[in-house]
């Protein structure tokens, strides 16, 4: 294992709980981030982007639930103070994420991760000021620091919770953050570029345009000074001007700071713009990963290869887009079977795709892999299934 | 400030549907069947008595001038004498407009004290035998009758188990505070509190199941928001997210109902107030109908009319504070 891995996923699985069946949004996904890189991953809409980047912080809410597998997180203070009462979640300077409770995880967010949500307008209470709601963030942090992690779990519950019920339902806001916090929310909005920011801080999330509140987003995630943020399409909602500006702000903040960033998207543009290494992801599995180089100069997945080829060419004029064709497939549990999810839109599908591939070595690297049987062997025009073969094994 | 300009618009406004009110309540007179002479005088009157009473009560003048008249008296508090009893009809109206304020009072705090929190409860713990008990407990209070519950409350509490008095209310709370503040006897408030205890009960019920239905329901809705995520996401404690976040944006249909509920009780819980002989303004206003005591009828829906008005601009009030996009411009 690396000294520089902060955060080490291996075989997740988050699946969905519904009246439809199992939905199988996250299947045993393994990827290692390093500390002080920005990873990206990609992948259309449905991939289980976004379930994964809430398995990380374990907001996974019924009926949804995290099956199995472990993410283990390096941080030698914390796993020092929880050694002695869960020491199975230990293991080195490593503690898994998974199998500590609720309470210290809790104290784990916002100040070891946070989060950068994907829709600024609705990301935000809209009947507490932008500036209390990032002072928040910092209290927690600021009360999370004056009291060691491994009395955390101890203290929290019930200190709160009637001077709370008090404070909050009669003044609200009144009982929580401390003016220091409001002070700090200040510079926090103006590190991340928001004019006037003390007379903005008082403001409401309706009074902020689009562009603002996301810029409000990211200085809330960074109030807790976090070592990983995962950005879960954090320009999505945002026209392209603005879009640039707030990577700018991630990509400032990243060098200044040299913290980890889990970049979640699907503009493969973002991607390259950001990231040192990527994985792209299909049907709740990481398919392909690598460097930015790896994997966009030499894609071997045929997913990548496809989903690379569908980026219009501005100097081929006149050149039609190259979609992939059909669909993501449902994730729905009884249909998924033991193949290759891609094998069904795949050109190159060979009959060895019909079992599950594993991860294969691209370019003889450990590095750069990809979960394609192709990654390793040549292709086979002898092997390759029909074209219509999954049309008709596919139930009406 | 803004609030100090929103209260005097309102204000404005508010005297506005208050004079509104003033003038239907006169128009109704004219449009109600049955004379008021008919009511006043004696079966046996000759044509000539009648005519004096008519006089004497102004009402053969015409109706602008009845109008103007009843305006300046107005003015002065003047509400004309009640023709049943022979008094100023303010002075009854005002004498029987604390048991109702009272009781309406109690029954609110009653609602509020139990109905939000069993609502938050039964919200966050969705789906667990809590839930089904609040649940199952509004679905009751809102479909058990006012008049059957009072029966039974009366009927197991008053007499079988004699832990409460069944009716009637011997001191009010306004006296009954004079006596402990000033006579240090605690007596007073233990009585009214005795007398009150049951029929607020019997109102609040359906009160409090349906803001408890209430607040469960918006409070599900909100947790779905996503903003309710970020804020777990920022770490904050899952009771500051539940009550700091949630609970504050639920408030607002809450208090909506709340104020139209008050302004009905205000009106007066008519069958509550006969179950338990309460001396309260709807048992006032069903008497005077029943005999065309004009006077006495006006006045207390004038009363009714102000008091809705005035929780109307408290309720908007409380929108502004629990909703900043809320403006009124």
């Amino acid at each position: 294992m690396s000294d520089d891995v902060i955060l080490r996923v291996s075989d997740l699985s988050t699946r969905f709980f519904t009246t439809d069946g199992q939905i199988n949004a996250v299947e045993s996904l393994s990827l290692e981030i390093e500390e002080g890189e920005v990873f990206g991953i990609v992948g259309e809409s449905g991939s289980g982007k976004s379930v994964t980047a809430r398995s990380l912080i374990r907001l996974i809410e019924s009926p949804g639930r995290i099956t199995s597998g472990t993410i283990d997180y390096r941080d030698e203070e914390l796993a020092e103070a929880v050694r002695e009462d869960y020491p199975e979640a230990v293991d080195g300077a490593f503690v898994d994420l998974l199998a500590i409770p609720e309470d210290v995880h809790r104290s784990l967010r916002g100040t070891a991760f946070s989060m950068i949500f994907q829709d600024p307008e609705s990301s935000f209470n809209p009947s507490l000021t932008v500036g209390e709601q990032i002072a928040e963030a910092v209290e927690v942090q600021r009360r999370a620091s004056s009291n060691p992690r491994s009395t955390r779990a101890r203290t929290r519950s019930s200190a709160y919770s009637l001077r709370s019920y008090a404070a909050a339902a009669v003044l609200p806001g009144r009982g929580y953050v401390s003016s220091d916090s409001k002070d700090r929310a200040i510079e926090l909005l103006q590190q991340v570029g928001i004019p006037d920011p003390e007379q903005r801080v008082d403001e409401y999330p309706h009074e902020y345009s689009g562009g603002m509140l996301q810029r409000a987003m990211v200085a809330q995630a960074l109030a807790g000074e976090p070592d990983v943020l995962v950005a879960d399409e954090p320009t999505t909602a945002l026209d392209v001007t603005i879009q640039a500006q707030v990577l700018d702000i991630l990509r400032d903040l990243q060098e200044e700071t040299g913290m980890t960033i889990l970049l979640i998207t699907h503009n493969l543009g973002v991607i390259a713009r950001m990231c040192d290494r990527v994985g792209v992801m299909y049907a709740g599995e990481i398919v392909e990963r690598g460097s930015l180089g790896d994997v966009f100069d030499r894609p071997t997945h045929p997913y990548t290869q496809g989903l690379l080829g569908s980026i219009p060419d501005l100097d081929a004029a006149g050149g039609r887009l190259q979609p992939i064709g059909g669909n993501v497939p449902s994730l729905l549990d009884a249909e998924m079977g033991d193949r290759c999810y891609f094998a069904d839109r795949c050109p190159k599908a060979m009959e060895e795709c019909l079992e599950k591939p594993a991860e294969y070595p691209a370019e003889g690297t450990d590095d750069h892999a990809a979960r394609c049987y192709l990654a390793d062997h040549p292709y086979e025009a002898s092997q390759a299934l029909p074209e219509d073969y999954f049309e008709e094994s596919e139930p009406p | 400030m803004r609030l100090t300009r929103f209260l005097l618009r309102r204000t404005a406004q508010g005297i506005l549907v208050v004079w509104g009110v003033i003038t239907l309540v006169f128009l109704l007179r004219f449009i109600t069947p049955g004379s008021t002479i008919d009511f006043v005088a004696p079966l046996d009157a000759s044509p000539e008595l009648r005519q004096r009473l008519a006089e004497d009560l102004g009402l053969n003048k015409p109706i602008y001038v009845q109008y103007a008249d009843y305006i300046v008296n107005l003015l002065q508090l003047d509400m004309g004498n009640s023709l049943l009893k022979g008094r100023p009809a303010s002075d009854v109206i005002f004498a029987r407009l604390p048991a109702t304020l009272e009781l309406a009072i109690a029954a609110t705090i009653v609602a509020i004290l139990f109905s939000i929190p069993l609502g938050v409860i039964s919200a966050t713990r969705r789906h667990q035998p809590v839930d089904y008990g609040a649940t199952g407990f509004s679905l009751i209070g809102i479909s058990t009758p006012n008049f059957w519950l009072g029966i039974m409350l009366i009927l197991i509490v008053g007499v079988n188990l004699g832990w409460l008095p069944t009716s009637r209310r011997i001191i009010g709370f306004g006296p009954a505070l004079e006596l402990l503040i000033f006579e240090g006897r605690t007596i007073g408030i233990q009585v009214w509190f005795e007398h009150i205890l049951l029929p607020s009960i019997t109102l609040g019920t359906y009160f409090t199941a349906l803001i408890t239905r209430l607040t469960r329901n918006g409070m599900l809705e909100e947790l779905g928001q996503s903003y309710v995520e970020v804020t777990r996401a920022k770490g904050l404690p899952e009771t500051l997210v539940k009550y700091k976040h949630v609970l504050r944006n639920t408030m607002i249909p809450i208090i909506t109902v709340l104020g139209l509920q008050m302004g009905t009780l205000i009106g007066g819980a008519v069958i509550t107030e006969s179950v338990f002989n309460w001396p309260g303004l709807g048992t006032l206003i069903i008497d005077a109908i029943n005999s065309r005591d004009w006077p006495l009828i006006q006045g207390s829906l004038i009363v009714i009319g102000v008091g809705f008005v005035v929780i109307n601009i408290v309720v908007d009030a409380l929108y502004m504070y629990f909703n900043p996009q809320v403006t009124f411009e």
